[in-house]
């Protein structure tokens, strides 16, 4: 029996056309790119050999320092955002809305389907200050609240980045997670329900425990895309006011391609990797030891 | 990875016991009206920017730079901007160009995804788990860094000028996400499935065409949704490997709406993006039935 | 989250890896530029003529494909014109890439900074398009406005050809200014006092597009060129003086003022182009800083409510006891081409010859463009408000860059991301200019 779920013919035979796309695509052009890090210059001049004087640069680049900051303040703060309310809404299909969610999990899901350039656009007229008020600041206005200049200050755009993101994706995520909660057998829950387990008990102890490992994956896989964000943050605020909303994949874009200093872009990317390993990491092994004790 | 296996002996059941779980929350009248509202909120939150959405497409540019944003349009049946969008826009070259390169890139990704998930996930052999982690580590790496060797590859290979940088890369990049969803699918098969098969004698690659693949195939379905919408949306890949206009896909097309200094044309632009939307609607729609139907009768999760 | 990408697992083999990897990369580049086939080789029989466009520029696109079938139809027939596109935001890096490949198009944008042009000059990409014009005994056809905004931008070099030729200045909206019993500024302090009075009568001075941030770094950079002269940022550029000087952070401190002072209207930095020029053509705002291209908004009916024969040119005002001139206007090339050497062949040659004598008429007459080209026919038909900027040109000698017209890419992109917090008063003037002079490198 081993013998043929282990037939060495057959694995080569499924895994090399996966393997073989993905080394040549992706593993090579990583580490090429990855090579250019001790290099200075572009494709027009050529390159010279600098060492590591891209990388000591990483570490003392202010524009470096803050796009930094940003990147991992907004990945962290979206990723909880739009898994909790992914979970929440996962859990409103499953246990509230049952049968009856499927139209509202399609229509939910929708704006996935909705164009960067549109869901920007959308969002810039909705919080539009100038020159004449969108419709949030009529309702602030509405109660008595002064109008807000939404792009007009770091903190609030970092907000409305926040909630643009979080419109757009927590749909994806209740369908991702719904797929996770569905699948747990109603005789687990009812006989929990029998030993006098309800509501938030139920979630707590029975329902997220179960859940773990599709909730884990979409939290590996949000912190991995919030990290880098890219085309939502051109589309709505340009990376502004100022710089103060460039991600770390916008500076290393605009550093290669924009600058011409395809080594520095390369650290810079290289940087970000490492803080996506470093966190999947993180959330692997945290996670094993919640699983362990519970 | 660490997974909970639930007992799949307890599976079957689920059918029966989730009527009982409705009938249950239709004895509470008070909790029903609040479903309904709740439901109502989320589906405002949602058709209100769509609602902005179809309007602004009827709008000419002045109407949207001097109305405000929620007004409604001068008149319903100025098609004016969808035709620009139509002509001037080139909307048939971009979507024919997206369906060419999505829809093979789509079939290739599943494909060899769902093979490596299973050779991954049901086979034995020793290092299977790094090879795993190699595929997952793909999930991290910013797309921007592959382009210039990529860039280079495809024009040794005298690659630029078709389509099939797009097909190759959208492949390799749908790769990762595709065999780690799937390898987490096959885990929640039973093994004893395939060791039942092993005794009688069946091939591995009969398995897995008439054992493995059917029961994933809701699964297959998902993540085929999912890696649909990241492909369609694209920008990055798309803006360096297309530098004709015959070739571009409907993503970039949308900024051909765009001008020079920074001006933008609302109507065909929004026109466009209504054309697409939908169109991409019906396939979601279509899809979205499909993998429900599988996911709510209970049968293999998805 | 479109971009997922690859995976790195980092391991000791990396440095040897991308070491292989990059010496593959550094041979093929060098000799591929003869691989590229037949259309590589100078002399003899011609490859296709091809142009790589701004996708969002296409005007050029239109002008080279009008002269294609019409003056230029014998060059046409042995090298034919094949126009390929890439969006601007992405261009720079195709440019680079294909450069990196020795896949240079035969004529393309001069990138959106000059350092793209010379930075592929260095490297000996690019045709001396003025030097082959001599050599064609066509160095008339460019106008002398134009050939010396280009050797101004370029080091003293003119290897790019004038697509168009614009000036920039403040455009004003003739009936507010007549009602409020104003009249066009003529010095910075006009200026103020005109902004100053229009306010008081509840009209927003200027309208700015503060959302891509370049019209309000020029209003910074024109003063300087009128307060310490023409040369002021070639100065800069050579490192004889420095944006943190007092003169230089005096022009960021008056732009500034304009914000502080409300001449702006409220959050500048939230208005994009489009809306800042439909605040102008909608009579919102008395003044707008522009460029010349915008003639064609401004000709345009349906944009224009305020009507285009009440739109009004000043050149930016002079700053008394400054050391530049009123006169000296602000010019650019708009989007300037370069060629490629490497497909530099008797078919590129011949087009270039046709594009010297006819580019300009053939612009002026399809797009309304005015360009740094002589137009060799006498065209017919220009709108009242082109011909008066028309004649303006005619009359200017001496042309001056904007702000960042010899900065590299990256102060380029801090003086304009942070123009808007300039003026909004969120970074204070000396702020602002030591930002940018870090970046200069």
């Amino acid at each position: 029996m081993k013998s043929v779920l282990g037939d060495r013919r057959a694995i080569f035979l499924l895994l090399a056309p996966a393997l073989t796309v993905y080394s040549l695509i992706i593993l090579i052009p990583v580490f090429w790119s990855l090579g250019y890090t001790v290099f200075e210059g572009n494709a027009i001049n050529g390159f010279s050999f600098v060492g590591l004087d891209n990388i000591k640069q990483l570490f003392s680049d202010p524009d470096v320092h803050q796009a930094l900051w940003f990147t991992v303040r907004f990945a962290l703060v979206l990723t909880a955002v739009q898994v909790a309310l992914g979970y929440l809404l996962a859990l409103l299909y499953v246990f509230v809305l049952r049968k009856a969610s499927n139209l509202i999990r399609t229509l939910v899901f929708f704006p996935v389907v909705l164009p960067t350039v549109a869901v920007s656009l959308l969002f810039q007229q909705l919080f539009e200050y100038a020159p004449r008020n969108g419709p949030v600041n009529s309702i602030l206005n509405v109660f008595g609240i002064p109008s807000v200049d939404w792009f007009g200050t770091s903190t609030s755009s970092f907000w409305v980045l926040i909630l643009m993101e979080t419109w757009r994706s927590m749909g994806f995520y209740a369908v991702l997670l719904y797929a996770g909660l569905v699948d747990i057998p109603e005789e687990v829950l009812e006989s929990s329900r029998l030993d006098g387990a309800s509501g938030l008990r139920l979630v707590r102890h029975i329902v997220i425990p179960l859940s773990m490992p599709v909730l884990l994956s979409s939290i590996i896989f949000s912190i991995n895309g919030t990290l880098k964000i890219f085309d939502s943050v051109i589309a709505l605020t340009n990376g502004g006011p100022g710089t103060s909303t460039t991600p770390l994949t916008v500076l290393m874009f605009q550093t290669s391609f924009g600058y011409g200093e395809y080594g520095y872009g390369s650290a810079i990317a290289l940087l970000l990797t490492m803080l996506c390993l470093i966190v999947t990491i993180f959330i692997f092994r945290s996670s094993r030891r919640d699983l362990t004790k519970a | 990875m660490t997974v909970i296996q639930h007992p799949s002996e307890l599976r079957p059941a689920v059918k029966a016991s989730s009527v009982s779980g409705r009938r249950r929350s239709a004895r509470r009248p008070m909790r029903t009206i609040g479903n309904v509202v709740l439901a109502a909120l989320l589906l405002l939150i949602v058709l209100v920017p769509l609602v902005w959405l179809v309007m602004g497409s009827f709008k000419t540019q002045s109407e949207f730079l001097n109305n405000p944003a929620f007004a409604l349009p001068d008149s319903w049946t100025n098609f004016s901007n969808y035709s620009a969008a139509i002509t001037e826009g080139h909307l048939g070259t971009y979507v024919r160009n997206s369906i060419l390169t999505v829809f093979p890139a789509l079939f290739l990704t599943i494909l060899f995804g769902v093979a490596a998930g299973f050779a991954l996930e049901v086979m034995v052999w020793k290092g299977r788990g790094t090879v795993l982690i190699a595929f997952l580590a793909g999930i991290m790496v910013p797309g921007q860094m592959i382009l210039l060797p990529l860039f280079t590859i495809y024009f040794k290979l005298h690659l630029t000028g078709t389509l099939l940088p797009l097909i190759i890369t959208y492949t390799a990049i749908g790769l990762p996400l595709t065999v780690f969803m799937m390898a987490t699918f096959f885990r929640s098969v039973p093994r004893e499935i395939f060791e039942a098969a092993t005794l009688d004698g069946a091939t591995i690659v009969r398995q897995f065409f008439s054992i493995g693949l059917p029961m994933v195939r809701n699964a297959i379905f998902t993540v085929a949704l999912v890696q649909f919408f990241f492909l369609w949306n694209d920008l990055l890949i798309a803006l360096t490997f297309t530098s004709s206009d015959d070739l571009r896909t409907i993503q970039v097309g949308l900024l051909n709406f765009q001008g020079q200094f920074g001006q933008i044309e609302y109507g065909p632009t929004l026109a466009a993006i209504c054309l697409n939307v939908f169109g991409t609607l019906v396939i979601y729609l279509f899809l979205n039935k499909r993998v429900m139907k599988g996911l709510t009768a209970g049968s293999v999760k998805g | 989250m479109l971009q997922r990408g690859s995976k790195t697992r980092v391991i000791a083999g990396v440095s040897i890896v991308a070491a292989g990897a990059l010496a593959l990369a550094a041979c093929s580049s060098s000799d591929d530029n003869a691989t590229d086939g037949s259309s590589s080789s100078t002399a003899g029989k011609s490859g296709s003529f091809t142009y790589l466009s701004f996708a969002e520029n296409t005007a050029i696109k239109g002008t080279l494909e009008s002269l294609s079938s019409d003056a230029c139809k014998d060059e046409n027939a042995s090298s034919p014109l094949k126009v390929t596109t890439q969006p601007q935001a992405s261009f720079d890096q195709q440019i680079q890439l294909l450069a990196g490949q020795g896949a240079l198009p035969s004529i393309f944008p001069a990138g959106n900074s000059p350092d793209v042009a010379k930075s592929l000059d260095k490297a000996g990409n690019l045709v001396q398009i003025g030097d082959e014009l001599k050599a064609l005994g066509k160095q008339d056809d460019i106008i002398p406005a134009a050939k010396s905004t280009i050797e101004k931008l370029y080091d003293g070099k003119d290897y790019v050809l004038p697509t168009e030729f614009n000036v920039e200045g403040f455009w004003y909206n003739k009936e507010i200014f007549t009602k409020a019993g104003l009249e066009a500024p003529t010095t910075w302090d006009d200026l103020v006092k005109d902004a100053d009075a229009l306010k008081a009568s509840g009209i927003q001075p200027f309208a700015a597009d503060g959302k891509d941030g370049w019209p309000l770094s020029r209003l910074v950079g024109n003063y300087i060129y009128r307060s310490l002269g023409a040369d002021a940022l070639q100065a800069v550029a050579d490192g004889t003086a420095k944006l943190t000087d007092s003169g230089y952070v005096e022009a960021a401190q008056k732009v500034a003022d304009l914000g502080k002072a409300g001449y702006f209207g409220k959050s500048v930095g939230s208005i994009d182009y489009t809306t800042a020029m439909n605040q102008f053509l909608t009579g919102k705002a008395a003044m707008y800083y522009m460029g010349s291209w915008a003639l064609s908004n401004f000709n345009d009916p349906k944009q224009n409510v305020i009507g285009a024969d009440n739109i009004g040119f000043v050149p930016f005002p002079a700053v008394t006891g400054g050391k530049g001139s009123a006169d000296e206007l602000a010019a650019n090339v708009g989007v300037p081409l370069a060629m490629a050497k490497s497909k530099f062949d008797d078919g590129a040659k011949a087009w270039l010859g046709c594009i010297a004598d006819n580019y300009g008429a053939a612009a002026l007459n399809t797009g309304g463009v005015i360009t740094g080209f002589k137009v060799n026919d006498d065209s017919t038909d220009v709108p009242a408000l082109t011909k008066s900027v028309q004649d303006t040109i005619a009359h200017t000698s001496n042309t001056v860059l904007w702000f960042e017209a010899l900065f590299s890419p990256k102060a380029t992109t801090t003086s304009q991301t942070n123009a808007a917090l300039l003026a909004t008063g969120q970074l204070s003037p000396s702020d602002y200019m030591s930002k940018i002079q870090a970046d200069l490198g």
